[in-house]
């Protein structure tokens, strides 16, 4: 499908075309919907969120640069809005009582298994235990699949403090599942 | 490379994310610690994993919905149109910037009594000797002028004097 360029369309709305704003919303609109579930972990919330960070775009698209990416730009609010929506309603106030790490043992091949099921299973809960800054740069990396130049422009940080953060936020879940792994096995044998 | 530094990297090489320049020595440090290997191999599972997750479990719009949430926001962002222009300055400074020139220009135009006045318009003090006897009618009166110019080689003083319509009464 011929996609008009972003630079247009952001200059189409500004003339008054608001029907443009749709158009340039519309690749990134699963992602936007996507990335908001899971920071907030509610889909109704989501989408409120949603709704906010639209018209927060609508209303600043006179401040975004051309030549510059729509995408970073867009994402950049909707984070930003995610966080003060969860401020706003004081979520982050769950004691993390997960942050020991576990010892690392044996990974034989037939646990490779086990270890892709709980995985699977506990993906959108083990989010919770990763400081916001941590979940928003894995979020927008391993969900979004933006790089990391784009994820440091997202959130207006280094790439370097991209890595790190992506670093821990990986260590942190691979330690939670190492943990829980300990504890199933446990059971399980007694 | 030691295992503690390998360690922060191998989350970012199973991810892709790790500078080329660090490869080679992350990649020769696993060759011989099994231990980090073993946690690469996790990692590796880990973002596969995680990644599959993200793309199998993604919540979809409902194509009215999402229409209706965008409608809802441009119509919010639209400005209301008014018959009057929109102001061009949308910035504070702009504001104080307006609020000086109207000051000034109320100061240079209209002169409230507050403002100390100088130069061609009378002194406070004038004006104020303008209703007292003598003030006013001394200076609607004043129909004649003079001009003295003195030598100062010879000390010779010539004074003319003139009329109200500048012609010359008197020479001396």
């Amino acid at each position: 499908m011929w996609m008009k360029d972003e630079d247009k369309l952001v200059e189409e709305v500004l003339r008054g075309q608001h029907a443009s704003f749709e158009l340039l919303l519309q690749p990134y609109q699963q992602g936007f919907l996507n990335m908001a579930y899971r920071i907030t972990g509610d889909r109704e919330e989501a989408r409120e969120v949603c709704q906010d960070a639209f018209l927060k775009m609508f209303k600043y698209l006179k401040s975004f640069k051309k030549g510059r990416s729509f995408k970073t730009w867009s994402y950049k609010i909707l984070v930003n809005t995610s966080y003060d929506f969860l401020k706003h309603k004081k979520k982050y106030m769950r004691v993390i009582d997960s942050q020991k790490s576990a010892s690392v043992y044996e990974l034989p091949q037939v646990e490779q298994r086990i270890w892709r099921k709980q995985m699977r299973e506990k993906i959108q809960g083990v989010l919770d235990i990763l400081s916001p800054k941590e979940k928003a740069v894995f979020l927008l990396r391993d969900s979004e699949g933006l790089s990391v130049r784009e994820a440091s422009l997202v959130l207006g940080c280094s790439q370097m403090s991209i890595r790190t953060h992506l670093s821990r936020a990986r260590q942190k879940i691979k330690n939670h599942f190492a943990k829980n792994h300990l504890k199933e096995t446990g059971e399980e044998s007694t | 490379m030691k295992c503690r530094k390998v360690q922060r990297l191998l989350p970012l090489l199973a991810g892709a994310e790790l500078p080329e320049s660090k490869i080679p020595s992350v990649r020769s440090h696993m060759e011989e610690c099994s231990r980090c290997r073993k946690d690469y191999e996790k990692y590796a599972i880990l973002v596969s994993q995680t990644r599959a997750w993200f793309a199998e479990n993604r919540t979809e719009w409902q194509e009215q919905e999402w229409q209706r949430i965008v409608r809802t926001a441009i119509e919010q962002g639209a400005e209301k149109k008014t018959a009057m222009v929109p102001w061009p300055f949308p910035k504070v400074w702009a504001y104080v910037l307006m609020a000086g020139v109207m000051l000034l220009i109320t100061v240079l135009i209209i002169r409230p009594p507050f403002v100390e006045q100088t130069g061609l318009v009378p002194r406070y003090a004038d004006v104020a000797q303008m209703g007292k006897p003598g003030g006013m009618e001394e200076m609607g009166r004043q129909e004649v002028v003079s001009m003295t110019m003195v030598s100062r080689e010879t000390g010779l003083k010539i004074v003319w004097v003139f009329n109200k319509n500048f012609n010359l009464e008197e020479n001396e």
